[in-house]
């Protein structure tokens, strides 16, 4: 049993080595001394929240972003020949509560990591706002914009006058199933059918899974209590650990279903559409008891370099001919008023599709995202409960 | 000018003069960073309504005891993977270093030569390798090896790899191969043959020869192979993630998640001291076990 050291001299080591460890003690609080004093990290956003105010013509570079698949390939393109700003695109956004993560110790401390502009689920639109780390909005820069809003999504619970957020896209939360593997799958059920065992996989986006979950058993996600969330994450613990879900994914599920891997997921609407272009089989399907209805919202982050190419951006967008452009690839529902026309003046398939422009049958029982019921120490748990459920 | 006496005042100074920049180093990339950590694992509270340092020792214990499973998952495929690398990597280093010949550089050239790209990748080619209508799981399957895998417990089905235990073990395995052996042919290559030579005269056979001479010489190796591999794959996430499910999440897992999903920092450095502390009691015992001398290397004390 020899030690790592082999030369021991204690009587020459001993103080050297007490020396040693004090002044690196000490070196360590110093510095940590220098950091800065806070009694806490985190802890509610200011009061005061600033106006990203527009200067002047855009230019310079503009930093996005986004989720994957939620833009064709040539408006960014098109955008720069028009405006002459750069356009740095970047799809890092897979799940709200990922990109939280990863961009939240900047944005505590004032910055934006470079970003102009967000793309993030209502919820998270509201949790961030609330936590100071977004600015409003220059109305009047954004007005050209808000002309073309469609009325339904004017004024939403989360932010009554549209001071933070802007639409990018709405869509749906359902199944998107292989209709060759797996034509039985019509509702949330199925998909804890044994049949499809460890080919079936669910959203790690737990205010689309658990509500859907919820409408599957019967139960308005709107009334649902504490414990009709728990009975929920609960079966869905018990499909995980039997190991009938394979895994829980963000944006990922869209390679497992073009590969095989599975059948039959809860996903998003237009992604099923263009999963379709390699495999016909794969579509979206409105499961009975209805699906889930979200808006992904544009944000100005706090720090944000470059506010004014960012509404230069939103105004852009907001065109119908260039929504449409976008439209005819990611098939989502289009937030702004006139875009149907020009479709249809194209010839578009999307102007008939009821993906696109669903009528209100089709979605007639779908829900909007709802919170879990109870205050933010509720909330945490279910979310807690919710985490160890994916992460095991 | 200088006197005797301050000439070896010198001469005293001299190794911690040398040791300067390690210690630096050592202090501003570990020691404060560490101090950090240590910090944050003693707060309580949530993002939303602030982290208050709180002395909470509880997160220590909370987060062994509510990660338990996770734990001896990481330790339970490290250490298989371990094991499979040993096994894999031990022939390998020595064919390459016994009977490379002209050949050695080249071999080693292809047996470091996946590594230029980057790991992500690596693992994320592994999700079609083992996808489940590739050739190996079809062929798996038709040898009955997947059955096998059921009834023994390490799959709950028998028909795929993927999100099982045994494509995270496989990818940890096939990640950290080139720690092990190159480690292992550094030492392998180190042995003069002259001893082997030496035991043949004294009428050893071949499998004599290699358990009395070149095992034992090549012990720096495994050791450092050992450790190179096990440590990193214990706290390993990335694995689990591309090729596993919820049901196999390591450690690794768990503090990405506490981080980045639940914002629940204390909680989180607070699992990764106990990982660390894990890691380094179970190094310590491996250690004392195997010698440190076989770790440093001198061979006068091994023998």
């Amino acid at each position: 049993m020899r030690g790592l050291s082999r030369t021991k001299d204690p009587g020459k080591w001993a103080p050297w080595r007490a020396l040693l460890a004090a002044g690196v003690l000490a070196a360590g609080l110093g510095i940590a001394a220098c950091g800065g004093d806070d009694d806490g990290i985190g802890g509610g956003g200011s009061d005061d929240v600033s106006v990203a105010e527009a200067e002047g013509e855009p230019s310079g570079t503009l930093n996005v972003s986004n989720w994957p698949f939620y833009i064709d390939k040539r408006t960014v393109g098109e955008f720069e020949k028009e405006t002459g700003v750069k356009v740095e695109y970047n799809e890092d956004v897979n799940d709200n509560s990922e990109f939280f993560g990863k961009v939240q110790p900047q944005l505590e401390r004032g910055e934006s990591g470079g970003r102009d502009i967000m793309v993030v689920t209502d919820w998270m639109a509201k949790k961030m706002y609330d936590l100071g780390y977004l600015q409003d909005f220059d109305k009047d820069a954004l007005e050209p914009a808000f002309a073309n809003l469609v009325p339904a999504l004017e004024s939403p619970s989360f932010d009554p006058d549209r001071n933070f957020s802007l639409p990018w896209q709405s869509g749906m939360t359902g199944l998107v199933v292989n209709t060759a593997e797996a034509p039985d799958v019509t509702s949330v059920n199925d998909l804890f059918d044994p049949q499809y065992k460890g080919r079936v996989e669910m959203l790690t986006e737990m205010r689309d899974t658990v509500p859907l979950v919820l409408k599957a058993d019967g139960i308005n996600p709107e009334d649902a209590t504490e414990e009709d969330w728990t009975a929920a994450i609960d079966k869905i613990r018990d499909a995980a650990e039997s190991g009938q879900i394979r895994k829980f994914t963000g944006n990922e599920y869209t390679k497992d279903l073009a590969n095989g891997d599975a059948v039959a997921v809860i996903g998003w609407s237009g992604d099923a559409v263009q999963l379709q272009a390699d495999n016909p089989d794969i579509q979206f399907v409105m499961p009975d008891e209805g699906c889930m209805l979200w808006s992904d919202n544009m944000v100005i982050p706090v720090g944000a370099p470059n506010p004014t190419a960012a509404y230069a951006w939103m105004n852009y967008a907001y065109e119908p001919q260039n929504q449409a452009q976008i439209a005819n690839y990611n098939y989502y529902f289009t937030p702004v008023d006139g875009t149907r026309e020009v479709l249809e003046e194209e010839g578009s398939d999307a102007a008939d599709s009821e993906l696109v422009f669903p009528d209100e049958e089709f979605t007639a029982d779908c829900s909007t995202q709802d919170e879990p019921p109870g205050g933010p120490e509720a909330v945490a748990d279910v979310e807690r409960e919710f985490q160890s459920v994916i992460t095991g | 000018m200088k006197g005797g006496a301050s000439s070896s005042t010198r001469r005293r100074l001299v190794p911690y003069a040398l040791l300067g920049p390690g210690l630096v180093w050592l202090l501003l990339f570990f020691v404060v960073p560490m101090y950090f950590m240590g910090e944050v694992a003693l707060r309580s509270g949530t993002l939303e309504t602030g982290f208050q340092f709180n002395w909470e020792f509880s997160n220590f214990s909370d987060a062994l005891s509510r990660y338990d499973e996770n734990f001896i998952r990481s330790f339970i495929y490290a250490g298989v993977s371990t094991v499979l690398a040993l096994a894999i990597g031990y022939p390998l280093a020595y064919f390459i270093a016994f009977r490379g010949g002209r050949w050695k550089n080249a071999l080693l050239f292809v047996v470091v030569a996946p590594f230029f790209t980057t790991y992500l990748i690596r693992t994320i080619g592994w999700t079609t390798i083992l996808s489940d209508d590739s050739v190996v799981v079809d062929v798996a399957g038709s040898l009955g090896i997947l059955d096998l895998f059921q009834t023994l417990g390490f799959t709950d089905t028998d028909n795929r790899l993927l999100a099982t235990p045994v494509a995270v073990i496989a990818g940890i395995t096939y990640n950290f191969l080139p720690f092990m052996i190159l480690p292992l042919y550094a030492s392998l290559e180190r042995i003069d043959q002259s001893m082997i030579e030496a035991a043949k005269d004294l009428y050893s056979s071949a499998r004599q020869a290699f358990l009395k001479v070149t095992l034992p010489l090549s012990a720096p190796g495994i050791v450092a192979g050992t450790l190179l591999t096990f440590i990193p794959a214990a706290g390993d996430y990335v694995n689990v993630i591309f090729l596993g499910s919820g049901n196999q999440s390591m450690v690794g897992n768990a503090i990405q998640s506490l981080y980045l999903n639940l914002r629940d920092y204390p909680t989180a450095a607070a699992l990764s001291f106990m990982l660390m502390a894990v890691i380094f009691a179970i190094v310590v015992v491996y250690i004392r076990f195997a010698g440190s001398e076989a770790l440093m290397g001198d061979e006068e004390e091994a023998t």
